[in-house]
């Protein structure tokens, strides 16, 4: 049985009098791909800006990896999430003056060097290798899906987090970005955590939670995601 | 691609992207860079022209002779002080100032009083030629006099009835003279009223061969400079007072002090204004751009390196802005100088750090509020746009 990358014990997470997520006790294995359900407001996005780094909990524990997330200063999370988490965008988020292979190696930038030649390659491999100087605006939704899925993957990341990342897309490309991420996730072998309100997006995963007001009500394996 | 490169190569993006602000931050980082030139050049040059106007005031040292001094009384009342008419020896002079190793354009004066026709009146004896040289402002009506010719100021002409081509009969202690007026002069000062003839014959006629009353130079030199040249020459001449003469230069510095620092304060405003407008533009462009910032940090840009592609993209905008203030300012320059002054200004190479300083300056201290903003820009509100 592989190692846990995540343990959280008691996890909280409040703005002033609001909860959005209340004491929660999770463990994703190394290498697994959990789906988070729940409706709007019910702390899914919270749990997963928790997880990959980019908030910090009211309280509890939080461990990624080796590292006790609520330990890390503010530029030790900027460390931590290029290092150890891609993330793709439901709003795709590219900055919209750069082509894709740039888009590509701003995240190369904040991580080590950028390497053009890797960063096409990243591109090829997500498909879009004949759209490689294309800014945001000339691709379509599905492309500029692929650009963010290539910037996500593009460190070697431990953690892909997927905020709604098929939420703007329509059915056949959210197939096609379905099928590339299990593809890329066999190739990789990375842990995925994916924020959905599609029931048969979160079917991919291995493993389904249902957040319900802050709160995890319930939990179920997928058979389409462990085959 | 080397990390540096790619900053470069970001900046060059993001600032050609945003085409029409990278054009208005650069106009007014040149404007006022410009402007800061424009008014240094002009001061500078002003300060060259004003010297060189001082120059043509004339000589600006002179050496008097030390007045003997006697103490007057008896017992314990005391009556003051008495002195006698004491001069330089000219040959004195000349090892002094050959000595001191001070290039210098001189003159010798020896001031007495002679009889003309019933009364005393003032006399100096002077070196016309070099007379021309160093007092250029001097206009003779008539001619500038020859062997056995004298030249009458305006108020003594005046009160004696005298033209050009009369004689007059002058007597000394020791001799008497017959001098022709070759012509008038009118300075405006006290020379109207001195009758001015060849040195040596005033000389001869006062009995007081080799000697002189004063002497003036015109030394090329200002401010601090010229004081150490007058101690260099006074260490040389301990019989005599070398003083500077500091009244026109006072005047025009004090002008050129009060005009400079009117200059000053036009450009502290400008300057305050150009800052103003930096940071109005650069806070505008911070909240444009508040979700690529959230989206640099969530891709792992700390802090500091996400304030790095800001401040590299302000830097650049004051290096691009203080160069082509420089080219602007020193046009700008070469206008004022050209209709105010009259003349050109100097194109100064190294003002181009100036501009590049002052604008620099500008685009980071501008940029300062909207960097604190992007330095504390939390990523998952910016990516919400929130």
């Amino acid at each position: 049985m592989a190692a846990n990358i995540i343990e959280t014990s008691g996890l909280t997470r409040s703005y002033g009098d609001i909860c959005a997520l209340k004491p929660l006790d999770l463990r994703v294995a190394e290498g697994e791909w959990l789906s988070v359900m729940g409706h709007s407001g019910s702390g899914k996005s919270t749990l997963l800006n928790i997880m990959g780094g980019l908030d910090r909990p009211s309280g509890g524990s939080l461990r990624v990896g080796e590292e006790d997330l609520l330990a890390l200063t503010e530029d030790g999370l900027a460390r931590f999430r290029r290092d150890y988490v891609g993330i793709i965008f439901q709003q795709h988020h590219l900055v919209p003056y750069l082509s894709a292979v740039e888009n590509v190696m701003l995240a190369q930038y904040f991580h080590s060097v950028p390497d053009e030649a890797e960063a096409r390659s990243a591109l090829e491999r997500v498909g879009l290798g004949h759209r490689l100087k294309n800014r945001p605006g000339e691709l379509s939704g599905g492309e500029q899906q692929r650009v963010c899925i290539a910037r996500a993957i593009i460190n070697s990341p431990k953690l892909l987090l997927g905020d709604e990342p098929t939420g703007n897309l329509d059915h056949k490309s959210t197939l096609m970005i379905m099928e590339l991420l299990r593809e890329l996730r066999a190739e990789e072998r990375f842990t995925v955590i994916m924020v959905t309100h599609n029931q048969e997006v979160a079917t991919w995963g291995d493993r389904t939670i249902y957040l319900d007001d802050g709160v995890l009500v319930r939990e179920e394996r997928n058979e389409q995601g462990e085959s | 691609m080397n990390r540096r490169r790619w900053l470069f190569h970001l900046v060059i993006r993001t600032l050609a992207h945003r085409r029409g602000r990278t054009a208005l931050l650069l106009a007014v980082l040149a404007m006022a860079s410009s402007l800061a030139t424009a008014l240094g050049v002009v001061s500078f040059s002003m300060e060259k022209r004003v010297a060189e106007e001082v120059r043509k005031y004339g000589a600006n040292l002179v050496i008097i002779p030390e007045t003997a001094r006697l103490d007057v009384g008896s017992g314990g009342l005391n009556f003051g002080v008495i002195s006698e008419p004491v001069y330089l020896e000219q040959r004195r002079v000349e090892d002094a100032l050959a000595q001191s190793g001070l290039k210098a354009e001189k003159s010798f004066h020896l001031r007495g009083a002679l009889r003309f026709r019933k009364g005393d009146i003032m006399v100096e004896g002077v070196d016309f030629g070099e007379i021309r040289r160093l007092f250029s402002w001097w206009q003779i009506k008539g001619a500038w006099p020859t062997a056995g010719e004298a030249v009458v100021g305006s108020d003594l002409a005046a009160r004696y009835g005298l033209k050009a081509g009369d004689t007059m009969e002058l007597a000394g202690p020791e001799q008497t003279v017959k001098l022709r007026v070759s012509g008038t002069i009118a300075t405006g000062g006290e020379e109207d009223g001195l009758l001015f003839l060849a040195l040596p014959e005033l000389q001869r006629v006062l009995g007081l061969d080799g000697r002189l009353s004063t002497v003036r130079l015109l030394v090329t030199a200002e401010g601090e400079n010229l004081r150490q040249k007058a101690a260099t020459l006074q260490a040389h001449f301990p019989g005599a007072k070398v003083s500077e003469v500091r009244q026109i230069a006072r005047t025009s510095e004090g002008l050129l002090a009060k005009v400079k620092l009117l200059m000053a304060l036009v450009t502290a405003v400008v300057l305050i204004s150009a800052g103003s407008s930096v940071t109005g533009t650069m806070s505008t462009t911070v909240l444009e751009r508040s979700k690529e910032i959230g989206l640099m940090k969530a891709l792992g840009g700390t802090r500091w390196e996400v304030l790095l592609i800001f401040s590299a993209e302000a830097a650049l905008l004051g290096l691009l802005g203080g160069v082509a203030g420089y080219l602007l300012g020193s046009a700008i320059a070469q206008f004022i100088t050209k209709t105010v002054f009259a003349a050109s200004s100097e194109v100064i190479p190294w003002f181009v750090c100036v501009s590049v300083g002052v604008s620099l300056f500008l685009a980071l201290l501008g940029s300062l509020g909207p960097m604190i903003s992007v330095f504390k820009l939390d990523p998952v509100r910016s990516l919400r746009g929130e």
